[in-house]
Parts: structure tokens; C-alpha cells; sequence
């Protein structure tokens, strides 16, 4: 399949970073699931102290907080990759 | 200004400039586009109608998070069935491999939300904004009233789909009466609320503006499937050999006898195109098999009176001249992976006890001695029912020849689907006891059904020997 291959694709920034919150969005999705599988935001507030939320919530904030890590994961290698 | 900065300006420069082309892609009617909508239809159809099922009382399918329960049918999942689910990716994954290596990009072409949502899309832009000629027209002309009135009425449109969309999507996780019920009373969580518009966003950003872009830079599956492709590979194509030398051409000439091939130069098949190229440049990574210029080539063959399939799915091999295979290695690795992970899927879901016992061991004293001169080790018990019916238990205990057994209560009794934590305390004589630590085995049985049982081994442990 050369010429799949041999298409050389250039990328505009705003793509580039697209691209990443995609992927590292993927990522957490995947991530968030594993991880309130095995625990139980509700036990988990009975070992840290939380402000009060719900387990909808804690889902939701715990997808966020694995975006956030995954998205600067991947745009920290970028910029690293590029400098 | 850094020079950070200044790359940053010039990035977002060039993508301000060299804007992207909007894509027009023409309408097709033919036997692959028939397949599409249906495929369309049955898919949407499963996606928004299964949430309105009942079963049993309850919504047929729903992954209630916030139970932590999933409903699937007669089948309810606890976070314990995790398994299940790593088991159902795994599935998943290798069906996708299994069907790219024999069929392409069929995924692409007919089942990815992306391409199912965004047709819809296109539908809708259709009924609004007329045909390709007059959207062109339409996004030349300077702004009017008129141009105003469709953009809003085609934005409108695509937005209250999109806002059903995230509706729908949210009501997989938390039953969908409830959630229409609080929709109309203005009562949804703030989380809720959140997901409706993350989902419906996203559905309208990626169906109503994104499409194609999509496919070429997002999506990682378009980037790692030509890894799996090999000669054999079923391919959108175009017969070069029959097509070339291209050229326009009266209806009843003979063109053979003026040197030109099958292929009239019109253009349609560049014009179907949802990701804009032409498919006559040789096979290319933006295409996705999604045969609209297959459809619509056949049909100008067609009334050119020639013969259809200049555009056709074929393979490498074929268009090579060479033999092509179904059956090989490959094909037949990925078939028995799949089949493997089936066979082990359905068996564990078909042994699964819906029962589950948990033991812990009381953490501040390892054993006490009784008045009577017995060892005795404390315990809690959780019995999980994972059943949906309220159950009834017998427990026992075994391991040391003697073993007392002490409940606090006399029926054990588990509502279903929920959890009962139960203290136990167990006593045996020193004598018995042949090591420091000993094993023994809680048993518990429902009393109404006997599959219904578990067993789960715990220490006892005693004075040191
Ligand atoms: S390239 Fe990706 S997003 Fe596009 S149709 Fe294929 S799988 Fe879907
Ligand atoms: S080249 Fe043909 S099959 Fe490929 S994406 Fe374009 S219209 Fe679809």
C-alpha cells in the first residue's frame, strides 16, 4: 500500500491539538472506566474527606482529572518532540 | 514575543489560511447506498429505541452508574462482572481486525457513529438547504435575509437532533422516565444537564462540521487499519486498465476505435465523494470505503450503455491480475482468537452465580479465648446479592474438626440486588487445632435454589504452637 504511505500529511496546529484532546479523551474514557470498576467513589469519600458529591459527579470529575492528565501527557511529548 | 509564541501565531495563522475546503458531497442513489440507509436505520433505530424498553419493570438496558448496576435484559452486572465487560473489548477489537483484513473498511463505510450520524446530517442539510448545486450557491451568496432564515432554520435543526442525541445518550445511564420526567420539570443534576450538552455538542460539532476531518486526522482507527490490510483486502477501486486514457465523449461512439478509455471524465465520482478525492489517483488513506462512486459511476456507465464496475470493490491481487484469496493465515488466526473469546464469554456468563461472599477477618485481635476454654476468631461476612429476587441463606463453616459456628441472627436473609454485612464468630478447641493457622471454608446455599451457592476459604488462626 505505498501509496497510503507515501502521502505526506502536514497539519495545522489547531488539528494537532485537536487530534490530542481526542485521543487522551479516548484514553480517560477507557481509564475512568477501569478505575470506578474497582472503586466505589462512595467508599472513596469514607477514606478522603470530599466535599459532598454524588456518584454522577465523582464519575464526572474523575473523567475530567484523567483528561486532564492524559491530554497534558500527550502535550508535553509534543512540545518535547518538536523542540 | 517567544518563539514559542510566534510558532503558535503562525499555526494558527496557516489553519486560519488555508482554510479547508468545504466538502459538497452529492447525493447517490444506487445498491450501496440502499445498504447504508438501512444500515443507518437499524442502527439509530437500536441506539434511540433500546433506552424505551422495558423488562421486568425496569429499563431493558441500562448502565445505571449511579447504582453501579448495569441491566442488560434478564442480566444484571455488578462491578464484580468487570471481567465481562474487559471481555466484551477484547471482542470487539478483534471482530474489527477479523473484518478489516477480509472486507476493508466496511466499518467506515457503514457502521462508524461517525459516518451513520453524519449522513443523517447530510439528510437534514439536504432537506433544508436543496441539493449540492444549491448549497454551493447558497454559501457564495452574501448574506441576506433569506440565507439567514435556512442557515438558523438548518442549525436549528441539527442542534435540537443533536440535543435528543445527548438526551438519548445520557439516558443509558440513568433511567430514561426519570430523566425525561426531570428534562421537562427543569429539575436535572448538574451532571446530567453536563453530559446532555457534551454529547449533543460533540454529535453536532463532528456530524455538522467536522465529517471528513474526522476520519483524515482524528481518528485513530483510519491510521492503523492499512497495518492490517494485505493484498487480499477487499478495496474500493477503479479498473485503470479499462478506464484510462479518460476524456469526454458522445454517446454512441465507439471509443475503443478512438483510443480512449471507459472512463468519460465526469467527475461524479469525485463529486460523491464524502472525503473529496479522486478515487481514480489509485487507492488512497483518506479513502473509506464507502462506495458512493462505485453507486454513482455504475449508474453513468449505465447510461452510457457500457458496462458497469469501472469502480467496483475488488483486491490488489485482482486488480493485479493475480488470484485472490479468502481463506488465509491471517483470516483464519483472527477467526479463531474470536471464536476462542466467544466460547469463553458465553460459558462464564452461563456459570455465573449471581452470589457473591466476601470474609473479613476482625482486624483488632487475632483470637480470643471463651470462658469455656474454646479459640474464637471474629468475622464479618458481606454477602452480595447480585440476583434480582430476595433470597434466603444457609451458612456453615468447616475445616477443624468442631468447628462451632455463632450468628447473631437466625435467618439470613438478602433482599435482592442488595448487600448484607454479617458477623460470625467461629470456636474450636485448642486441641483441634494443628497449626497456628488453619483453613476453613465458609459455605453458603440459598435455601430456594440450590445453584445458588459459593464457597469461600478464610484463616483461623490460633495460639502459637
Ligand atoms: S475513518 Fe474513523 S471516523 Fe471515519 S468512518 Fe472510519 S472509523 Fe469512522
Ligand atoms: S473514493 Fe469512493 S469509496 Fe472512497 S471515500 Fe470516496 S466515494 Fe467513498
Amino acid at each position: 500500500m505505498t501509496e497510503i504511505e507515501n502521502k505526506k500529511r502536514s497539519l495545522s496546529g489547531i488539528q494537532k491539538t485537536i487530534i490530542i484532546l481526542w485521543l487522551s479523551f479516548v484514553m480517560a474514557g477507557i481509564a475512568t472506566g477501569v478505575f470506578f470498576s474497582a472503586i466505589d467513589p462512595d467508599a472513596l469519600s469514607a477514606c478522603v474527606t470530599f466535599p459532598e458529591v454524588s456518584r454522577m459527579g465523582a464519575y464526572t470529575i474523575g473523567f475530567l482529572l484523567f483528561w486532564l492528565l492524559t491530554a497534558a501527557s500527550s502535550f508535553i511529548t509534543k512540545y518535547f518532540l518538536n523542540s | 514575543m517567544s518563539k514559542v509564541d510566534r510558532q503558535l501565531d503562525d499555526d494558527v495563522a496557516k489553519s486560519l489560511y488555508a482554510k479547508h475546503q468545504k466538502i459538497y458531497p452529492r447525493e447517490v442513489h444506487g445498491k450501496f447506498a440502499r445498504l447504508r440507509v438501512l444500515a443507518v436505520v437499524v442502527l439509530l433505530g437500536l441506539f434511540y429505541g433500546l433506552p424505551w424498553l422495558q423488562w421486568d419493570g425496569r429499563q431493558a438496558v441500562l448502565f445505571d452508574l449511579p447504582a453501579r448496576k448495569f441491566y442488560i435484559f434478564g442480566i444484571t452486572l455488578w462491578p464484580q462482572d468487570f471481567i465481562f465487560l474487559a471481555f466484551l473489548l477484547i471482542m470487539a477489537a478483534l471482530a474489527l481486525f477479523f473484518f478489516t483484513t477480509l472486507a476493508g473498511r466496511l466499518w467506515c463505510g457503514y457502521a462508524c457513529p461517525q459516518t451513520v450520524w453524519t449522513e443523517v446530517f447530510l439528510w437534514i442539510e439536504h432537506a433544508i438547504e436543496g441539493d449540492r448545486q444549491q448549497q454551493m450557491k447558497l454559501d457564495k451568496s452574501p448574506m441576506s435575509a433569506n440565507k439567514f432564515r435556512i442557515k438558523l432554520t438548518k442549525h436549528a435543526a441539527w442542534i435540537l437532533f443533536a440535543a435528543f442525541t445527548g438526551f438519548t445518550f445520557v439516558a443509558y445511564f440513568t433511567p430514561l422516565r426519570d430523566l425525561a420526567h426531570r428534562l421537562f420539570t427543569f429539575d436535572l443534576s448538574a451532571w446530567e444537564a453536563f453530559w446532555i450538552f457534551f454529547y449533543g455538542f460533540a454529535t453536532y460539532g463532528n456530524a455538522g462540521w467536522m465529517r471528513e476531518q474526522v476520519c483524515l486526522h482524528m481518528c485513530p482507527y483510519a491510521r492503523f487499519q492499512s497495518a492490517m490490510f494485505d493484498k487480499d483486502t477487499l478495496i474500493v477501486a477503479y479498473d485503470e486498465k479499462r478506464g484510462e486514457p479518460r476524456g469526454p465523449r458522445k454517446r454512441n461512439l465507439d471509443y475503443e476505435a478512438e483510443g480512449l478509455g471507459a472512463c468519460i471524465n465526469c467527475t461524479m465520482c469525485v463529486q460523491v465523494c464524502p472525503t473529496g478525492i479522486d478515487i481514480r489517483d489509485g487507492l488512497q488513506y483518506e479513502c473509506i470505503g464507502c462506495s458512493a462512486c462505485i453507486d454513482v459511476c455504475d449508474d453513468v456507465m449505465d447510461k452510457m450503455g457500457y458496462e458497469k464496475g469501472l469502480i467496483k470493490y475488488t483486491t490488489q491481487n485482482t486488480v493485479e491480475g493475480n488470484p485472490t484469496k479468502v481463506l488465509r493465515p491471517r483470516i483464519v488466526i483472527y477467526a479463531l482468537i474470536l471464536l476462542t473469546f466467544a466460547s469463553a464469554f458465553i460459558y462464564t456468563l452461563a456459570v455465573r452465580v449471581p452470589l457473591q461472599l466476601d470474609v473479613m477477618r476482625d482486624r483488632n485481635t487475632l483470637f480470643r479465648e471463651t470462658n469455656e476454654g474454646q479459640i474464637e476468631n471474629v468475622y464479618t461476612l458481606k454477602l452480595v446479592n447480585m440476583d434480582e429476587n430476595d433470597h434466603e441463606f444457609n451458612l456453615s463453616a468447616e475445616g477443624i474438626e468442631g468447628l462451632e459456628m455463632k450468628l447473631e441472627q437466625e435467618k439470613i436473609l438478602v433482599k435482592g440486588g442488595k448487600v448484607l454485612d454479617l458477623p460470625v464468630r467461629l470456636r474450636a478447641d485448642e486441641a483441634d487445632l494443628k497449626e497456628r493457622s488453619s483453613t476453613v471454608y465458609f459455605q453458603l446455599n440459598a435455601v430456594d435454589d440450590e445453584k445458588l451457592n459459593v464457597k469461600e476459604e478464610a484463616r483461623f488462626i490460633g495460639p502459637r504452637k
